[in-house]
């Protein structure tokens, strides 16, 4: 068979290794065959490619020094930093948060892991947990990494070398700039070179190629260079209504910190694309950032609505109503997801949580097993914790804190179990123990009330007022509605006055 | 006789109700599911971070091999 046909195959198969290696030798045999040259490049960027619109990973240096937001004290509900007072939305005593202090989502994507912190303190003393861990900018993070991943299979150094290419010779050629800018871009991460190339194929086409300008925009937009990044996609919008485009648009306003402009975007790509469900998912996760759940739960039903093997939308509900008190609603969307296919510990963990809630006694412990069994070091110890809610809600309490101690020996920073810990060990009478755990959790993570409230009521009790106000205060500030806390410190002033 | 059972009201006496403020447990936690683009970025990290790990052992072996034994 003729190599070449072969390699082609072997491409449109996605076995790109394979497609990698026929193209090397017919490149030794002929050095300038443009063909498997422009396929080898072809092959090697779809190695390493994930999907642009997708990615989106914040350093601390661009969220801390983020000088691109426009208002710096923005009105509740039109800033994904100060998110509005939340309709429809489970207060905190019920759905945990994030150290952002936002409700837990159902989905996580890239960027969206830890979500933005509201301090320079904040945001420096997150990392210290071993699982959350965020690079110091973005230059320094999984781009990089993944930039040097690609290096490393080819040991003879690499396949083009950048610095010697002429970038004006192959920029007015479309048939092979193209191939070699999402090489430049995704496989070698060389955001500057690419945007040389880039914007020297644009003006060699004469500006009339909107494929061009919305690379630009990519390449500004990784540079942080979001106005320019705008007026790109803009002009390539007028030139030619793509999806991409839009949602290129949407994601540098979510970027410039501007959601309501950003939900217009995605609306007028509605109006020329409709029911594109990854504009609709667009819209909904705005919604979620705002804390606006009942309207991006209206979403992402629009979005079943036209795909109904939508994940994402799928866990967003579940989700929801598992946290709004409807558990049996919760598992017939996750069950869809099993039956879709889906085959993870989330899942099961997930599944087993909901059939415990919703009374389903028979399935409960078969899929937390099952869960544990696909489990690794990152999970296990959420499912470990979950399992001990199960012993406690059966009344085990032995159990439930040799689940606890599982989850601590899996992941030492769990703040959740040393907080229940705490409490099983005050039910004990150790008093002692019990404070310690409680400032372990909240030391780990401040953004919970719980041990902060716990701390406070324990030292109450043994009569260290200090501390226990100042406790109660941490408390009060992780969640405005906390009604215990808020007595406790009426309580301690009453007490304080009267001294 | 009648069949009716009626309900016992206590007409005098005070009625308490004391809310006894308890600590409080941290709460279930659904676990997040990934999406298929993280799951693809970090399955590369994981790979590139294994062939770092194999080169490297690699050229510790070959090092070793490599060094004059003295006998």
């Amino acid at each position: 068979m003729d190599p070449m046909f072969l390699a082609y195959s072997y491409f449109r198969r996605r076995k790109y290794q394979k497609c990698d290696e026929i193209c090397s030798q017919l490149l030794e045999k002929n050095p300038y065959d443009q063909s498997a040259w422009a396929l080898k490049t072809r092959a090697l960027t779809g190695q390493v490619y994930v999907d642009e619109v997708d990615v989106d990973e914040e350093g601390i240096a661009e969220m801390v020094m983020d000088d691109n937001a426009i208002a710096t004290v923005a009105r509740p509900g039109t800033s994904l930093r100060k998110p509005g007072t939340g309709q429809g939305l489970p207060s905190q005593g019920v759905r945990p948060v994030t150290n952002s202090g936002r409700p837990v989502s159902g989905f996580v994507r890239p960027g969206t892991q830890s979500g933005r912190p509201g301090t320079m303190e904040q945001a420096i003393r997150t990392p210290r947990t071993a699982h959350t861990a965020r690079p110091v900018t973005s230059a320094s993070g999984r781009f990089v990494r993944l930039g040097t991943a690609s290096m490393l299979s080819t040991p003879d150094g690499p396949f083009i070398n950048l610095a010697r290419l002429n970038f004006s010779k192959y920029a007015a050629r479309p048939n092979l700039a193209k191939a070699l800018f999402e090489y430049i871009f995704h496989h070698e991460n060389d955001v500057r070179n690419a945007l040389e190339l880039a914007s020297l194929a644009t003006e060699a086409c004469q500006f009339k190629d909107w494929w061009w300008k919305v690379q630009l925009a990519k390449c500004y937009y990784r540079l942080g260079m979001f106005r320019e990044s705008e007026s790109q996609l803009k002009s390539a919008i007028k030139q030619q209504e793509m999806i991409d485009s839009f949602l290129y648009l949407g994601k540098v306003y979510v970027r410039l910190d501007q959601p309501l402009r950003a939900v217009d975007i995605y609306k007028q790509g509605l109006e020329k694309f409709p029911g594109e469900t990854t504009l609709l998912t667009g819209i909904a996760r705005i919604h979620e950032g705002l804390n606006e759940m009942d309207d991006a739960v209206k979403f992402y039903k629009d979005v079943l609505h036209f795909d109904n093997m939508h994940v994402e939308a799928i866990a967003c509900i579940a989700t929801h109503h598992f946290y709004t008190d409807q558990p049996e609603v919760a598992l017939k969307f996750y069950r869809r997801l099993l039956q879709m296919g889906v085959y993870n510990t989330e899942l099961f963990n997930n599944l087993g949580l909901c059939c415990f809630y919703a009374q389903q006694y028979d399935m409960t412990l078969t899929c937390f097993e099952r869960a544990l069994s696909l489990a690794d070091d990152t999970t296990s110890g959420d499912v470990w914790f979950n399992i001990g809610h199960v012993a406690l809600g059966i009344g085990d309490v032995n159990l439930a804190y040799q689940c606890f101690r599982m989850s601590l020996a899996s992941n030492n920073d769990h703040a959740e179990a040393y907080n229940n810990l705490g409490v099983l060990e005050l039910r004990r009478g150790h008093i002692e123990e019990a404070r310690a755990f409680f400032q372990a959790s909240f030391v780990l993570a401040p953004h919970m009330y719980e041990p902060h409230y716990n701390f406070a009521a324990l030292a109450d009790q043994l009569g260290d007022l200090q501390s226990s106000y100042n406790a109660a205060k941490r408390a009060v500030d992780a969640y405005e509605g906390h009604v215990d806390s808020k007595e406790l410190i009426q309580q301690l002033k009453q007490h304080f006055t009267l001294l | 006789m009648s069949s009716e059972i009626k309900e016992v009201l206590p007409k005098q006496g005070v009625l308490y109700q004391e809310d006894m403020p308890t600590v409080v447990l941290c709460k279930p936690k659904l676990l997040p599911l990934k999406s298929v683009t993280l799951e693809k970025m970090e399955k590369m990290q994981k790979d590139a971070q294994d062939l770092v790990k194999k080169q490297e052992m690699e050229e510790k072996t070959i090092g070793h091999s490599n060094l004059p034994s003295f006998s």
